[in-house]
């Protein structure tokens, strides 16, 4: 079972690397988003489903990502690579200045910091012009570059996987899922509780941070709206939530269920998207709360790795 | 160049902000009473303001109902979508983890500014009623606003009167400083539910109301008062039913003071620097509150 599992997985990346030289630009371009929403959806997944901290606006590190990718490219000159490295980081600091205040305390002071989160983000964009264009946006020097986006979107995807992986099967993943089950309890047996929310905190920002940065890179555009729009942030917590939070798997599994549908059926139902996505959520919370792969887990008695 | 600031701004500034914040407090109410009684955080308190905007909105272009009068069919109604709200979904993730009812509450509030935007359209609405200031001394203040104030002041003062006063009040706030201790009691939990979840979305219909005569209505306007309300509950001391008053004449306050000194556009980035200071500083509120 195991086994049949690794083989399938390197068979699937192993045609993954392949794809880009016999798939059309469209094609590419179709797989380098798959990328990006799993890599968002995992992140989610880091500081929401491990420690069942919800983050509401997830989407405000991408947007940094973005925006100080596409400054730094832009502006300064730098190779989009290590601009968009730069965007994680910068992500993190974000995300450390939010974190900080916020996540001291227990209860929803963190969520509800992170809804406000973006809306502000959003204005500042605007408000600071000479640095990062305003309202009319940022335009990066044109590049053909869809190929090498699609790759290190793909190791982004598969890092934030890996890094899941790691932590999960870790004594840090076990104290975090401590945390969600029960806090008081966690701090009883010693746990820092704070210190450990905030490092899954600071590593679930890297990757929204560095994906944006590439999602910039990729479009060669970047305005307020674009970036920090509030339905990313729902698509990521319906994908997580509906593959299940808190496993490795079910991420990957609801990103890309999610967005082969979004792709072949709700394109032409646009305005019934937010409805649908709403729905999903209550749906899965009150019907089904381990997700798709948490009920396949249960009926199957599968490894909880998985 | 920002003009020099003469004593007679400030002095204008000091009650817009108490007029702006008067509002705040009532909708905050009720986000802190369903915090209060349930602990959960309705993040759909503010589309629920949305929908009282919209029903006044409405009577007003179709019947040519006065915005105030309104509030005897906003608040009603909004009411009954609460209680219902409560009954059908939230009632199940009542005692789950925190992260069940956020989320239930958010998927709720993404689907009722999706279900406005179809029915209503993204369009920008207003209602026309009463254009004007009062004019005292230095200062001018418009009608709506006023006017706004004292029917928020009169709906609050209500609200603490029904806490106070009445069994079902009283009952009300048992079930929010004791589940347990209340049921044994022999009073209703799951009605006392109902009837918190029901008189909150009504301070919010009624700030929806209030609101529609001063600014643009639109479907995703609610939103950042479920943000707002929240910050004036931190400020308060959450549990703390009179720390919400004081809470929201401060936000008020800072706002308009903050729009003073900087530009009307960063008043929201000043109020999230209030709420981050806050919870660094005092996490309690100022009003000692039950926050963890």
């Amino acid at each position: 079972m195991k086994r049949a599992f690794l083989v399938g997985l390197a068979l699937a990346l192993v045609a993954l690397a392949l794809y880009p030289t016999q798939g059309t630009g469209y094609g590419v371009r179709t797989m380098l988003q798959l990328f990006m929403w799993i890599a968002l959806a995992q992140s989610w997944n880091l500081i929401s489903g491990l420690t069942g901290y919800v983050s509401f606006g997830h989407v405000a590190f991408f947007g940094m990502g973005a925006y100080s990718a596409g400054i730094l490219i832009g502006k300064l000159g730098w190779a989009w690579p290590v601009a968009c490295l730069a965007g994680g980081v910068m992500a993190m600091v974000l995300a450390l200045v939010i974190g900080w205040p916020c996540l001291r305390l227990k209860g929803p002071y963190f969520a509800i910091a992170m809804l406000g989160l973006n809306e502000v983000l959003r204005v500042i964009v605007s408000y600071y012009e000479g640095l990062t264009g305003g309202g009319n946006g940022l335009s990066l020097p044109t590049l053909h570059a869809s190929v090498p986006i699609y790759y290190a979107m793909g190791l982004v995807a598969i890092a934030v996987t890996g890094l899941t992986y790691l932590i999960i099967t870790s004594r840090f993943g076990l104290r975090l899922m401590t945390i969600r089950e029960d806090e008081v309890a966690a701090e009883a047996m010693g746990i820092d509780t704070f210190r450990h929310k905030l490092y899954a905190f600071l590593l679930s920002a890297v990757g929204p941070g560095i994906v944006g940065g590439l999602a910039a890179r990729d479009q060669g555009y970047i305005e307020p709206l674009s970036v920090f729009p509030l339905i990313t942030t729902i698509t990521m917590i319906v994908m997580a939530l509906f593959g299940g939070k808190g496993t490795i798997w079910g991420p990957v599994l609801g990103a890309v269920v999610l967005f082969t549908f979004q792709e072949l059926v709700w394109a032409r139902f646009i305005y019934l998207h937010q409805l649908l996505f709403g729905a999903i959520i209550v749906a899965v919370v009150l019907m089904m709360p381990r997700g798709i792969l948490g009920v396949l887990q249960q009926k199957y008695n599968l490894p909880r790795t998985i | 160049m920002t003009p020099a600031i003469t004593p007679a701004m400030v002095g204008q500034v000091v009650i817009s902000g108490l007029l702006a914040g008067s509002l705040y407090a009532m909708v905050a109410l009720g986000l802190g009473l369903i915090f209060g009684v349930m602990r959960v955080l309705n993040v759909a308190h503010g589309p629920m303001l949305m929908l009282g905007a919209y029903t006044t909105f409405w009577l007003f272009h179709w019947l040519g109902l006065s915005p105030y009068l309104s509030l005897l069919v906003s608040m009603p109604v909004l009411f009954v979508v609460g209680a219902v709200l409560q009954r059908l979904l939230v009632r199940r993730v009542v005692d789950a983890p925190e992260l069940s009812s956020l989320l239930l509450t958010f998927g709720v509030s993404i689907a009722i500014v999706n279900l406005a935007q179809l029915m209503f359209t993204s369009d920008l609405r207003s209602v026309e009623y009463l254009t004007g200031s009062f004019i005292l001394g230095p200062f001018a203040f418009s009608k709506s606003r006023v006017i706004a104030c004292v029917v928020a002041i009169l709906i609050t003062a209500g609200a603490f009167w029904f806490l106070q006063k009445t069994r079902l009040g009283k009952a009300l706030r048992a079930v929010s400083q004791s589940r347990e201790v209340a049921q044994v009691c022999g009073i209703n939990v799951q009605r006392i539910h109902m009837l918190a979840f029901g008189v909150a979305s009504a301070l919010a219909a009624a700030g929806g109301s209030l609101v529609a005569v001063m600014v643009a209505i639109q479907p995703e306007m609610g939103q950042v008062y479920t943000f707002k309300s929240f910050l004036v509950i931190v400020l308060g001391g959450a549990g703390n039913y009179p720390g919400a008053l004081l809470g929201g004449l401060l936000l008020g306050l800072v706002e308009q003071l903050s729009s003073l000194f900087l530009t009307t556009q960063v008043n929201e980035a000043v109020a999230y620097i209030l709420l981050v200071l806050v919870l660094l500083v005092r996490p309690t509120g100022l009003l000692k509150g039950r926050a963890s």
